[in-house]
């Protein structure tokens, strides 16, 4: 599985990133950072589902800034 | 009224398109798109309340129709059963505000929230986010439509209670486009939403409860 070349994924985080305050060049390298660590920490399992894979990527958002993480988290529980 | 600055689905897809909006566009193509999506609400709630003017007046005010009572009853049982709505099924079970409908409207709005690009997109979703709560709003419509009707003949301040009634559902718009224009983001608003969430389900359930006790003592026993 390939999330770093993830155009959609990327483009939602970038707009996320750009929305909670985070300036454009340190977002990209959030999310850059983020993604290749979410990968690798998926790499050793099998089965992936869409959930493991928010919780990966939540769990490396969190090490940069914690609103990104939690507007990211929290997509889907808004509505 | 009450109830209608406590109902969250239309905040909180406000809330979602101010987020994305401030995401993609510059401040003030920001500013200028929620204040679209305000105005689209605001169209459909007046717009709203002048269908419950219409509804009250169809099915309450022909005085000597017997069926006029029967209509008041089906009015308690609509109240009863959305004062229990709003305590149990409002908020869907688990983290989050997740709302009572659907999860494929959900995901509609959600997705809409994010394409919306111009000023007619921004008021199309307000209009659509205000439709999708009409389940709780116009039993409101309908009964604030009744009372007011009654003030008309007597009372100028029903005029002034007519004009409160279609502002107040946009003031928590504004509230949430201040909190923005503060410096506020998504995960503030969304925090601040989950914190109050069995507040507002207590809130909604009490104002029903009580709108449907002072209908039945005013408009069935009196």
């Amino acid at each position: 599985m390939d999330i770093t070349n993830n155009k959609t994924l990327i483009k939602n985080l970038k707009i996320d990133a750009k929305a909670v305050g985070i300036p454009a060049g340190a977002a990209e390298i959030f999310i850059t950072k983020s993604l290749k660590a979410a990968e690798k920490s998926l790499k050793s399992r099998k089965i992936i589902t869409e959930k493991d894979l928010e919780r990966a990527i939540t769990k490396e958002l969190k090490k940069y800034n914690a609103d990104f993480a939690y507007v990211y988290e929290n997509r889907d529980k808004i509505i | 009224m009450l109830i209608m600055a406590s109902l969250q689905l239309q905040p909180g897809v406000f809330a979602l398109f101010c987020h994305y909006a401030s995401g993609k566009y510059s401040k003030k193509r920001a500013s200028d798109l929620t204040l679209f999506f305000i105005l689209g609400a605001e169209t459909v709630s007046a717009c709203l309340f002048l269908c419950a003017y219409y509804l009250a007046n169809l099915f309450f005010f022909y005085q000597f129709r017997p069926e006029t009572s029967f209509f008041a009853w089906v009015m308690v049982g609509v109240l009863i059963a959305l004062s229990l709505m709003s305590l149990f099924c409002y908020f869907r079970p688990g983290p989050g505000t997740k709302l009572f409908i659907s999860r494929q409207c959900a995901k509609n709005l959600d997705a809409h929230a994010r394409l919306a690009k111009s000023r007619s997109d921004a008021f199309l979703l307000g209009a659509f986010s205000s439709v999708c709560e009409l389940l709780f709003t116009l039993p409101l419509y309908v009964i604030t439509s009744i009372e007011i009707m009654e003030m008309a003949v007597e009372f100028s301040p029903s005029h002034l209670l007519t004009l409160l009634y279609i502002i107040v559902p946009i003031i928590p718009l504004f509230i949430i486009r201040w909190r923005f224009h503060l410096g506020h983001n998504l995960a503030d608003i969304q925090k601040s939403r989950v914190k109050d969430k069995n507040f507002t389900r207590i809130i909604l359930c009490f104002s029903y409860l009580s709108i449907t006790i002072l209908f039945i003592y005013f408009r069935i026993i009196a």
